[in-house]
């Protein structure tokens, strides 16, 4: 028995110390069971229910270089005034106004990111938008709101998912069927994945999951 | 535990729980951070840029005088990474360490920002217009005889504008200076050549025998020949490139080659005449005047002064003989005595002699506009404006891409000479020693923001000239181009000619589009032109060709063997490395952190001593030593170095900054001023080899930092490479 407790007292002790130098790491607590990020304050809070809901616009229209590159960018802030200068019944409100305020100045806003990973990934937006949007011809707000929530309800963007590792392999892991039963592909360009090669289920179909080769991200 | 029924077991346990635990504790999103990084967007964008996607764009490197083109990624806004452009003949889409480091030149924090005006020990900070105003008093009354003009190599448009400037101040005091330049070799080849820089081909030749001439590190162009180097050692006609590199301290073409022979400093000139001797001996037919010249020069005698054995002066004159063409390369540790010109006459004659000249030795063409052929940079240039300034015959000094006070040596004064002069001006982008003297700094643009023309000295094929344009925007709001700055001065006096310009960008559009049909295809529009020119970065020209000419020397007067001075008994070779030079670059950091290529020493100085003088004085590696010579001396940590004469010690160049930013200052020694103050009899370039030293211990020892570890880079004794007697080795079989 003494034994036992002298185990158990050993064990606790390195549980905690390990806890608390943990914790002590941590600038905040882990996010809550539902992955959502903090509300992020912003130097003007960006309605995008008003631009993605009601005006019924692309994602794609303000964040345009996420088909092109890495990052989708947030848009320059001439892709803003280019409408809004034309909007004369909300020239006068407290937001607009502040748009043009730092316009006039020649200013560039100071956006806080809200979805930051750390340095050492590299997510590609091009690929994601490429496969989802493109080939697999899906809605844009699904697409982005799979790992961006649902926008279109937000003012300014709160982070809605993880973000996580553990989190983008789940998607990775799925398995995609890429030629269907009786032989049809799905989507017109090839399937290409890294390390994992597609296979072959009994009915014909060809199933795949997504990249899980540690260079995709971290390069 | 003190009970000892603590087992193996339960410790693997409480190993494997608490692992656990800690893995356990640290999952999640501990690094995913929420509003904490700012994400700033532009505010307009040209169409064509995106965040994340690199643009390039071309320019020229200016970290040395062979004026590579580059090619720069520039991404939202900012250069980040430079290499070659594939379509210069230059460098051929290669770049070295200097040029990598011009990332660092650019965006170095101690870039002068603000033009700076003395008070007192301080630097005020004053706008241009004041400067500009301040200048224009200065000059007021000066005349042109008293107005000197102090620059490195100059070239192109920036030159032309420089010249006019000169003009417009009745001033023929342009002074081009350099610390370390061929110029001895110049002088030698106009004379046996008729051109002053032919063209080496390297790639041609079955043997280079290079009298010190270190091609891969710092000599000439030497991203240029390392690539012909490559073509070399893979032969022509099958045959592999034979390289034989002659000098007293090794440099990394040294290491390179396939013999090293060490030479008593100094008598390079007799070995290349001992050879000539030994090649008639071996039966190639000299010339009359030219037998009677070497015929004192017999195996024994040349042996007995250089060092080199007889059976390695006979094996290399085989050499020479059995495999043609062969080509004879001089550098400046030949050049670098008071009989330096003779030395090269003697190294130009054997390429003669070798029938080299028309075959690896041939004339570059002329640039098509003498007005912008670069203008050579000598350390005569130093004499002249150090005379001039002791004299107080230079009232105003101005001063553009030199460093005198770091680089002339103490028995010269430079310093205090230069406080003579009234009123003196530093064009700079750092503050470095020449700044510190000067009574107005002006903050200049870096490579990598300005534009420019240049033409290299060595021109490999055609006449290409390198465009410079900025890779970005200026970095720092108040620095100017060099260009910019020159065309202000030079409307202040003739304001209607230069009304046009508005900029320096505009005057090199405009000079360039005058002469579009030079360039480009008859009738093509202007902006179509300019659009391909800065997409380029370069334009090659067809120059007008030269033909060699075959001037045996008839006399070579080379002094006999000296005696050992006992006071300094020791020869000084200060070494020319390849990241650091002449020092204007010890404040990029990644030069500083490159390990020299021989002894792999970063950060710091050292003197190289051979292992068996080390022990003749009880010296060992790290031992702190003062090296004294009559002109002055420093400290610097030993490093015992079989490759080089045991009668020689060696520091390098470059360190021993007391200004210049935190990445220099501090670091190392610097050996510019404790050289003695000997010329070259014919060109008056200063012997940088001709200094003499002794060595004597201090009582502290340092471990030298160094990448090779605390084992060191020598082989010998471990039987790691094994050599064998050359006449040993069957290599009838090789292919």
């Amino acid at each position: 028995m003494y034994r036992f407790i002298r185990f158990a007292i050993l064990l606790m002790g390195l549980i905690s110390a390990n806890s608390s130098f943990a914790a002590d790491a941590q600038l905040e607590p882990l996010t809550t069971a539902d992955d959502l990020g903090p509300v992020v304050e912003q130097p003007i809070e960006f309605p995008h229910n008003r631009h993605a809901k009601d005006m019924g616009i692309n994602c794609i229209y303000c964040h345009t270089y996420s088909r092109r590159g890495n990052v989708a960018g947030i848009p320059p802030m001439q892709k803003c005034i280019g409408c809004h200068q034309n909007i004369e019944s909300v020239r006068e409100t407290p937001r607009i106004k502040k748009l043009f305020e730092y316009w006039d100045a020649k200013k560039a806003i100071p956006w806080k990111k809200v979805h930051d990973l750390p340095d050492f990934v590299r997510f590609n937006h091009e690929r994601h938008i490429k496969r989802f949007v493109f080939q697999q011809n899906r809605p844009v707000q699904e697409v982005c709101g799979a790992c961006h929530g649902d926008v279109k309800e937000m003012t300014v963007a709160r982070r809605q998912k993880s973000l996580a590792m553990g989190w983008c392999m789940s998607c990775h892991e799925k398995e995609h069927v890429v030629v269907a039963a009786g032989g049809t592909p799905i989507g017109t360009a090839a399937y290409w994945y890294a390390m994992k090669k597609p296979a072959v289920k009994a009915d014909g179909t060809v199933v795949a999951k997504g990249p899980n080769d540690c260079s995709s991200c971290h390069y | 535990m003190m009970d000892n029924n603590f087992d193996r077991r339960d410790f693997l346990k409480v190993l494997g729980w608490g692992g656990a635990a800690v893995a356990l504790t640290g999952c999640g999103n501990t690094s995913v951070q929420d509003g904490k990084e700012t994400v700033v967007s532009y505010v307009e964008a040209a169409a064509y840029v995106a965040p994340g996607i690199s643009t390039y764009f071309n320019s020229t490197c200016a970290q040395c005088e062979a004026g590579c083109s580059i090619s720069g990624r520039v991404r939202e806004g900012r250069v980040l990474k430079l290499e070659g452009n594939a379509d210069s003949v230059i460098n051929r889409g290669k770049m070295c360490g200097l040029g990598q480091a011009g990332v660092q030149h650019h965006y170095n924090p101690d870039r002068v920002r603000e033009p700076l005006l003395r008070n007192g020990d301080k630097g005020e900070t004053i706008t241009w217009e004041k400067a500009y105003e301040l200048i224009a008093q200065k000059l007021d009354g000066v005349s042109g005889d008293n107005f000197d003009f102090m620059t490195g190599t100059i070239s192109g448009h920036l030159k032309v504008l420089l010249s006019n400037y000169m003009d417009s101040l009745a001033s023929k005091n342009h002074f081009v200076y350099e610390a370390i330049s061929p110029a001895v070799q110049r002088a030698a080849n106009l004379k046996s050549y008729g051109v002053a820089m032919p063209r080496f081909h390297i790639n041609k030749a079955k043997v280079v025998l290079s009298f010190g001439a270190d091609f891969l590190g710092a000599w000439v162009s030497p991203v240029h020949f390392s690539q012909q180097y490559a073509q070399f050692r893979k032969g022509n006609d099958g045959q592999r490139g034979v390289l034989v590199q002659v000098e007293s301290k090794m440099t990394l073409t040294g290491a390179n080659a396939d013999r090293w022979l060490v030479v008593k400093p100094g008598t390079e000139g007799v070995l290349a005449l001992g050879v000539i001797n030994a090649l008639g001996v071996a039966g190639l037919s000299l010339p009359a005047s030219v037998a009677a010249m070497v015929k004192p020069y017999d195996k024994e005698r040349v042996s007995q002064e250089t060092g080199v054995s007889t059976e390695h002066l006979v094996k290399l004159a085989a050499l020479l003989k059995e495999r043609s063409p062969s080509l004879v390369l001089l550098g400046s540790a030949a050049e670098g005595y008071a009989h330096g010109s003779q030395n090269a006459a003697a190294i130009n004659l054997l390429n003669q002699v070798l029938g080299n000249v028309g075959k690896t030795i041939e004339a570059a063409e002329s640039v098509p506009f003498p007005q912008i052929a670069p203008s050579l940079g000598s350390s005569a240039a130093l004499r002249m404006v150090g005379n001039r300034l002791a004299d107080g015959q230079t009232k105003v000094l101005f001063t553009y891409g030199v460093n005198p006070v770091f680089t002339a040596p103490k028995d010269s004064n430079f310093a205090a000479h230069m406080a003579k002069a009234s009123f003196k001006v530093a064009f700079a982008h750092y503050l470095d020693e020449t700044a510190l003297q000067a009574d107005l700094v002006l903050p200049l643009d870096s490579a990598l923001e300005d534009w420019g023309t240049h033409v290299a000295e060595y021109q490999p094929d055609g006449v290409q000239i390198s465009i410079q344009q900025p890779l970005m925007e200026k970095l720092h709001a108040n620095t100017r181009g060099m260009g910019d700055v020159l065309l202000t001065l030079i409307k202040k006096t003739r304001a209607a000619e230069y009304a046009e310009f508005e900029d320096y960008y505009a005057y090199v559009r405009t000079a360039l589009l005058q002469n579009k049909r030079q360039f480009a295809d008859a009738g093509v529009d202007d902006d179509v032109f300019w659009n391909d020119l800065l997409s380029a970065g370069l334009v090659n020209v067809a120059g007008t060709s030269n033909k060699l000419v075959a001037n045996l020397a008839s006399e070579i007067r080379l002094p006999a063997s000296e005696g050992v001075d006992a006071k300094f008994p020791l020869r000084l070779i200060p070494s020319v490395t390849a990241n650091l030079r002449d020092g204007r670059h010890a404040n990029q950091p990644w030069l500083q952190e490159s390990p020299d290529p021989l002894t792999t020493i970063v950060w710091d100085s050292w003197v190289e001593i051979h292992p068996k003088k080390a022990a003749e004085l009880g010296i060992v590696e790290g031992d702190i030593v003062e090296v004294e010579s009559k002109s002055g001396s420093v400290k610097a940590q030993a490093y015992l170095f079989n490759g080089i004469h045991p009668d020689a010690v060696s520091i390098p160049l470059g360190r021993g900054h007391d200004a210049m930013g935190r990445y220099a200052k501090g670091f190392g020694v610097n050996p510019f001023p404790m050289l003695d103050r000997i010329f070259d009899d014919e060109t008056g370039e200063l012997a940088m080899h001709e200094t003499r030293v002794r060595i004597t211990k201090t009582s502290t020892r340092v471990i030298v930092v160094k990448d090779e570890g605390a084992a060191g880079g020598n082989q010998h004794g471990k039987k790691i490479a094994m050599s064998m007697a050359s006449d040993a080795v069957d290599l009838s079989g090789e292919a």
